[in-house]
């Protein structure tokens, strides 16, 4: 626990050491903060449906793609640097298991991803001084989109074991992300009824839209949590087998 | 306290090490010789649990690393060939992770770091940040990082490369000073550290041991050729030619400099020509100034060992068979 401890930490403060993490930081803040403002703009006039602005916030599709890509980038340097360097030897010799290295790194990256929505809290605070926020769906929303940022960081994770370039890791990453993204987006376009329930787990949009509206659904949690920890497992073969070779 | 039994290792069928056994008793330190690419590495990531053994098995502090690897790694300290370290970390800051890797509780990492620091002399330093320090240093600091936790066993994959003299001579010194709480397990393909460092040696060549023992009996063991200086005092023109007659003798040369006469004589195996040296000098009047035998050095041990590319290999780079232990490592091998 302790190793895990110290790894986490490394991890987390190694993005404010580094260049990448505050391109990161900066361009999250613009993109989010356009998106609110322009969502501000839109609800003001007076054609527009009412409808909670924190909620659509949360769930507009420009923005999920920007955090798919943001997210590939987060966890691209997780094992190729290591790796690369060669300072995984250093890890892999102390008295630590692979799942361990791996599960700590993710938690490090997936700690930096929900920092950079930590800032944009002055959103709802902002709001509810000019009318009335519900702080439910707020909440809840956040919780949405830790859990389906530990998706795209674990999946990220997973490209990171299996190459030393982060290039194509973080390729690699915002494919498999992507991917996952439009199998839920299809699944409308399914012919079969059963893989069209099972896809609608994966469908980001629709977990979003309940997330942000204040429902808390078990089943979404289950799946996010599971993925997660099959792209963990996947991740910690990845590494162990380089040992074997 | 370090014991490898019938290691070997194969790479996509290419045999990299090949039933590798040794032992090395707590309190030793053990000098791993080879040339580049005999496996040194190799061997010491099996050892270390980087890579799981093709066959054989290692046992740190009598826990075996295949089957109960965290437990066994607890007592294991290790400074991998290519020294990686965090460029963007402080340098007190890192060895503090290590410690915390490594399961240092707490309340102690902070006097333990404090002791790593000034056991490798980088306390001068803590604060800065690692990418910022010369090799030598950040060598001092990787070695740092590997003894903070007090792991009963060191290995150390080339400490020494890459460092100036003044920081060789240092680290040497660091070393041996180490065996008294540390079991150390060392490689070099650098001669001289090996006779100035460690109690034994254990040559390697294609991924198999050569020899092993202590310098003093590989070099009795291997001198196959007696040879002994004769220094006379004045021009002796004749000496070599007289000496050359003398029963053992396989072969003379003189070197006649500065009013003495230097003639160097090799022996047939098995025989002390001394006595027959000093008897002729005797007979003949001669001043006998010195009379040296001369013992082969590891060099020449090493040369015979190992197959003959590979020594062409080593003669090829300089400083890396170098009898002189302040002599700078340099272009000692090239990395990538």
């Amino acid at each position: 626990m302790r190793a895990f401890l110290a790894i986490l930490k490394r991890e987390f403060f190694s993005y404010f050491v580094s260049p990448l993490g505050y391109l990161v930081l900066t361009s999250f803040l613009l993109v989010s903060g356009w998106v609110f403002m322009v969502l501000v703009g839109a609800l003001n006039a007076p054609e527009t449906p009412r409808m909670a602005l924190m909620s659509t916030f949360f769930t507009n599709v420009f923005q999920w793609i920007f955090l798919m890509l943001i997210s590939a980038i987060i966890a691209m340097r997780l094992l190729t640097e290591e790796r690369k360097s060669g300072s995984i030897e250093t890890l892999l010799t102390a008295p630590v298991s692979e799942g361990t290295v791996v599960a700590a790194k993710f938690a490090g990256a997936w700690c930096f991803f929900i920092f950079l929505f930590v800032p944009t809290a002055l959103y709802p605070l902002l709001l509810s001084r000019f009318g009335g926020v519900d702080p439910g769906p707020v909440l809840s929303g956040y919780l949405g989109i830790a859990l389906i940022g530990a998706l795209f960081i674990s999946a990220g994770t997973f490209a990171s074991a299996l190459t030393k370039n982060q290039i194509v890791a973080a390729i690699l990453a915002f494919v498999l992300i992507l991917g996952t993204f439009i199998l839920g987006v299809a699944r409308d376009f399914l012919p079969f009824p059963a893989l069209r329930d099972a896809l609608s787990y994966l469908n980001i949009l629709e977990h979003m839209d309940d997330f942000s509206r204040g429902i808390v659904d078990t089943r979404r949690i289950l799946y996010v949590v599971s993925t997660v920890v099959f792209f963990l497992f996947l991740s910690t073969r990845a590494l162990e087998a380089n040992k074997a070779r | 306290m370090l014991e490898a039994q019938g290691l070997s290792k194969t790479f996509y069928g290419t045999p990299a090490v090949t039933d590798v056994s040794f032992r090395v008793e707590s309190g030793e330190i053990l000098g791993f010789l080879g040339p580049n690419g005999a496996g040194k590495t190799t061997t010491m990531r099996m050892i270390t649990g980087f890579l799981t053994p093709t066959a054989g098995r290692v046992t740190l502090a009598d826990v075996d690393v295949t089957e109960n690897p965290i437990l066994a790694k607890r007592s294991l300290g290790y400074l991998p060939e290519t020294l990686a370290l965090y460029p963007e970390m402080r340098v007190r800051e890192y060895v503090a992770f290590r410690a915390e890797l490594c399961g240092v509780a707490g309340r102690d990492v902070k006097a333990r770091v404090d002791e790593a620091l000034s056991k490798c002399f980088v306390d001068d330093v803590a604060q800065k940040p690692i990418g910022n320090l010369s090799k030598g240093y950040r060598q001092r600091v990787g070695l740092a990082g590997a003894l903070v936790h007090k792991p009963k066993v060191l290995v150390l994959d080339e400490p020494t490369v890459g460092l100036d003299p003044r920081q060789i001579v240092k680290v040497r010194a660091l070393i041996r000073d180490l065996r008294q709480d540390h079991t150390i397990l060392l490689s070099t393909h650098i001669l001289p550290e090996v006779e100035l460092v460690c109690d034994r040696i254990l040559i390697i060549d294609k991924g198999r041991i050569v020899a092993s023992g202590t310098p003093e009996t590989l070099r009795h063991q291997m001198s196959q050729t007696p040879s002994v200086t004769v220094a006379l005092k004045g021009e002796v023109p004749e000496a070599d030619g007289i000496l050359r007659q003398l029963p053992g003798v396989a072969g003379a040369s003189r070197i006649g400099a500065g009013g003495e006469t230097r003639v160097t004589l090799d022996g047939v195996p098995g025989t002390d020509l001394r006595e027959a040296v000093f008897k002729e000098s005797i007979l003949r009047g001669w001043t006998l100034l010195e009379l040296t035998p001369r013992e082969a050095s590891l060099e020449d041990v090493f040369v015979r060992l190992v197959s003959r590319d590979a020594a062409v290999e080593v003669d090829t780079l300089p400083g890396s068979i170098d009898r002189n232990a302040d002599t700078p490592a340099h272009g000692t091998e090239a990395r990538p």
